[in-house]
């Protein structure tokens, strides 16, 4: 048995001058009282005259112990004594901060005049948990939005686990609350010495699918902040070019209502500085609604979403988009009979052809591509090249023969040059044929050999062409305009990729990525062009990004550029079950020491007194009345 | 600053009261109630044989012209009866009264007769306001109408406790003062180490209408005290020693009760009339409730 209070000496040594005390007071209590009468006949004919022969010895011994022993047991009571051996070690909590997006939604509760946020709300809750915790506990902090995050470990100095709780920040991803909790979970499983509450502080808000957890903890505890609010925000933003017209770009916007009240709300598109497009929505409780706008736009800007719609989560009531200006290729082609090029090379929109003469020829052109058409520079260009049926003493890759009336034996559709061209049945006039080294590639073949070669340096890249594309066989294939795509397309893929541009939340994206898709070809990288993890499965490419930022998903000749910007907010709201413990216990509460006795103790002290009181000294209630008592008595 | 006896409001209450006596006595008329006795009253009442001695006014004549024979004509007679206040104040009235909200018994029975003794004046009776102990103190006749209230109340205000109680002694020393029987109201504790019945019965059969006015406090009829006990009579200096409790108490108490009831056998067996009042009771109450029930007045 242990005193909190008290050491055994010193509770012996209080009982037992409280026992004197209660000797020296039942003494003093039937001592002789002096007191004047009127007469003496009434007591004398009422007989209730005794000579007291023995007036120190004690009258009631009965009463007196009584009095003692209950007097001892209020006193041993108060000392606390409890039965065991109290548990030194204390338990390791796990405080789950909530830091999803939500939590920096406005609340309803003020502070100072200022409208707190909810995330306010749950520090303060977490805070005053651990205000209530015993001292030798500790607490792991967990912050949790769509990641469960250790802030700390398992933390006896509460002091670091309240300047964690002070740094931690709303996030702008979706809480994941299931996962929070099997974190925490198995943080005490592995961790703790002695396993203690799970408690989550915050506002519970969640996606649909855990809106009913099953298998909860059995020691969870929630603080939850915060009342249900009304919220509409854009949860995405698409762009892409239009096929229509190679300038203009579709742009889908999706808005979603939180609340459970209908809202009539206005978006806004601005692009720049100038309107794109305004329409006014109505939106069903929990509706989503995606509104289409198409705009002309040829450099590059940033597109602005705007909500006007005053809630209490003004985080997703903006968004802003860059969209990237249109790149083009700026091409020198030197030949003396331009228009039979022109034709091919002027008709892309995306490239800028200049056309000159061989004789303006210069090595240092500032161009990304130079064609040079049956000619030989005295020195090669700097940039990427096309040669057209070069002179045999200049060419790049040896010409092993010209050759009339060459027929053409097909194209090899495995390589980037030669994908997806059918023509078969050409007939050159006239046409080079090529001795490729070991790493060209060819991409087209005769049946005196290629055709068709390409070269990748380390500087550039070129490709050597045995045949005018031009000339009479080749003017109306079809294969020619694609054979010169193609090249284009292999020297500079980044001018004719496809690109799309989304705004969305932050968090986990699924990305349309189809059945068969090949993970080498695609790349997932973030704005500083690092790669980010991904997976495949079910058709569908995901990848996470716990951040505000922009994600790049490079497949083939498409890029889909993800700015993700937008907070997560989820869908549904968690309601704890019946059983869940709620709310910031009382400091006696968590205090797991041993059970206490003393109310035990203090009732019978209490029941002592009680019998003492009516066994003797129910009579002695008459010098304790009032006198008003005695008048209504009288 | 002394506080009055009685405050004005209580006096002005008091104006509607009369003290009414039960037996019909001779004596001068003046008085406010009949008598059975017939006398030179405003009101006839009967006609009887003139005998010798009669007073030849009222002969009726007419009666005697008609019939030749001599008819006496009797007039209701309301006379002016003494009102006499008996106002123990021996040592025995003086305990008590320890809680300053509490009169003692002393205080209580001065407002009292002073209350008494107003109503008196009101409706110009004479009171004798007598204070006794062992023995008849010096008094005053209280006479002439309100407004002769003062000089009563300044008689009470002197009036010191002291002595012890000798009932028979007072009654024998009172019946030799006033021998003309009146209305007599005894204001007393009653606590006579003798017996204080004998000396009220001499009282009565001299012809006083006793009114038994018995004043107690709350200690007097059930002590509050317990436990190992040192008594002191007030009068007498008498010490006993005892142990008290509950059981005792009620004992004591019973015989208390009896005491009482003794007393008011005494009162009610000679046409009088007897009122017990603790002092717990408020004079306003004690006057306006138990005083008018038992007819003491009116």
């Amino acid at each position: 048995m242990s005193f909190l209070n008290l050491s055994l000496g010193e509770l012996l040594g209080l009982a037992g001058a409280i026992s004197a005390g209660v000797v020296a007071l039942y003494l003093l209590d039937r001592s002789r009282r002096k007191q004047v009468v009127s007469t003496l006949r009434f007591w004398t004919d009422a007989d209730v005259r005794t000579q007291l022969q023995h007036r120190r010895k004690i009258q009631q011994p009965w009463s007196l112990l009584l009095e003692i022993i209950s007097l001892l047991l209020l006193l041993l009571a108060i000392a606390g004594p409890r039965l065991g051996v109290i548990d030194s070690t204390g338990r390791d909590h796990v405080l789950i901060l909530d830091t999803s997006a939500w939590m920096g939604s406005l609340g309803t509760r003020t502070q100072n005049g200022r409208q707190m946020t909810l995330f306010d709300e749950a520090r303060d809750a977490a805070r005053a948990y651990l205000k209530s915790l015993p001292r030798r506990d500790r607490v792991m902090l967990v912050r949790a939005d769509a990641l469960a995050t250790p802030a700390t470990a398992f933390e006896s100095d509460f002091g670091v686990v309240e300047e964690a709780i002070r740094r931690s920040q709303p996030g702008w991803s979706a809480l994941n609350l299931e996962q929070a909790l099997e974190f925490a979970q198995r943080a005490q499983r592995l961790q703790s010495q002695r396993a203690g509450e799970i408690v989550f502080a915050g506002a519970a808000r969640v996606p649909e699918e855990q809106a009913e957890l099953a298998d909860l903890p059995s020691n969870l505890r929630v603080l939850l902040s915060g009342a249900p609010q009304e919220n509409v925000g854009l949860r995405k933003i698409g762009l892409r070019r239009s096929p229509a017209a190679p300038d203009a770009w579709d742009i889908y916007v999706a808005v979603h209502n939180y609340g459970a009240k209908p809202h009539d709300v206005d978006l806004e598109l601005q692009f720049g500085q100038s309107f794109v497009g305004a329409r006014r929505l109505q939106l069903k409780p929990g509706a989503d609604q995606q509104e289409t706008f198409s705009y002309r736009a040829a450099g590059r800007g940033y597109l602005e979403a705007r909500l006007n719609v005053h809630d209490a989560f003004p985080q997703d009531d903006r968004a802003l988009i860059e969209v990237p200006g249109e790149a083009s290729l700026h091409a020198v082609i030197y030949s003396k009979e331009p228009q039979m090029l022109r034709a091919l090379f002027a008709s892309n929109p995306q490239l800028e052809a200049a056309f000159q003469d061989p004789a303006q020829y210069d090595p240092a052109v500032k161009a990304q591509m130079v064609v040079l058409d049956r000619f030989a520079p005295p020195k090669p260009p700097q940039a990427d090249s096309i040669w057209i049926q070069p002179p045999a003493s200049g060419s790049p890759i040896p010409v092993r023969e010209t050759k009339p009336n060459l027929h053409l034996a097909g194209w090899n559709d495995g390589t980037p040059l030669g994908a997806g061209l059918r023509a078969q049945d050409v007939v050159f006039e006239s046409a080079e044929v090529f001795t490729p080294a070991t790493g060209d590639m060819v991409a087209a073949e005769s049946s005196a050999g290629p055709l068709v070669v390409a070269r990748e340096n380390k500087q550039d890249k070129l490709v050597v062409l045995g045949f005018q594309p031009g000339a009479p066989s080749m003017k109306y294939q079809l294969a020619t305009p694609l054979l010169i795509a193609n090249i284009l397309k292999w020297m500079a893929p980044e001018m004719f990729r496809s690109r799309e541009v989304q705004a969305g939340t932050v968090g986990l994206v699924r990305v349309p990525a189809g059945e068969d898709a090949d993970t080498s070809a695609i790349r997932v990288m973030d704005e500083n062009q690092r790669p980010l993890p991904f997976t495949i499965g079910g058709g569908r490419l995901q990848f996470f990004s716990g951040a505000p930022g922009a994600v790049s998903v490079l497949s083939g000749d498409r890029e889909s550029v993800y700015s993700l910007t937008l907070p997560d907010v989820a869908d549904a709201v968690w309601r704890p079950p019946a059983g869940v413990r709620r709310g910031v216990p009382k400091a006696a509460e968590m205090e797991t020491s041993p059970p206490e006795i003393w109310p035990w103790l203090a009732a019978l002290g209490g029941l002592g007194l009680l019998l003492d009181w009516l066994l003797y000294g129910r009579g002695r209630l008459y010098r304790l009345r009032t006198p008003s008592q005695m008048r209504r008595a009288a | 600053m002394v506080e009055p006896l009685i405050d004005t409001e209580m006096l002005e209450k008091l104006e509607r009261l009369t003290i009414h006596w039960q037996k019909s006595q001779r004596g001068l008329v003046g008085g406010h109630q009949a008598s059975r006795f017939a006398g030179a009253g405003q009101e006839f009442l009967d006609h009887r044989n003139f005998t010798q001695g009669d007073d030849l006014r009222a002969i009726n004549w007419r009666a005697y012209l008609r019939l030749e024979k001599l008819f006496l004509k009797m007039f209701q007679l309301e006379p002016r009866i003494p009102v006499r206040i008996l106002l123990d104040i021996s040592d025995s009235m003086a305990v008590g009264g320890g809680n300053p909200k509490q009169l003692s018994k002393f205080e209580y029975a001065r407002k009292l007769a002073a209350a008494l003794c107003y109503v008196g004046l009101v409706r110009l009776d004479a009171i004798y306001l007598q204070p006794f102990s062992s023995k008849l103190h010096e008094s005053l006749v209280a006479s002439g109408g309100r407004h002769r209230f003062q000089r009563a109340v300044n008689f009470l205000t002197d009036l010191k406790p002291g002595g012890s109680t000798d009932y028979m002694s007072t009654a024998r020393n009172f019946l030799a003062r006033f021998p003309q029987p009146g209305l007599l109201l005894v204001i007393s504790d009653f606590l006579d180490d003798q017996d204080c019945e004998k000396p009220l019965q001499f009282l009565a059969d001299f012809g006083h209408e006793l009114i038994l006015l018995h004043i107690w406090s709350e200690e007097d009829r059930e002590p509050p005290w317990e436990g190992e006990l040192e008594l002191e009579d007030a009068e007498t200096g008498e010490r006993v020693e005892l142990a008290f409790d509950a059981e005792a108490r009620a004992r004591y108490t019973a015989e208390f009760d009896e005491h009482a009831k003794r007393l008011e056998r005494v009162a009610l067996r000679n046409n009088g009339r007897y009122v017990g009042l603790p002092t717990t009771v408020a004079i306003e109450r004690a006057v306006f409730g138990p005083l008018v029930q038992s007819e003491a007045l009116q």
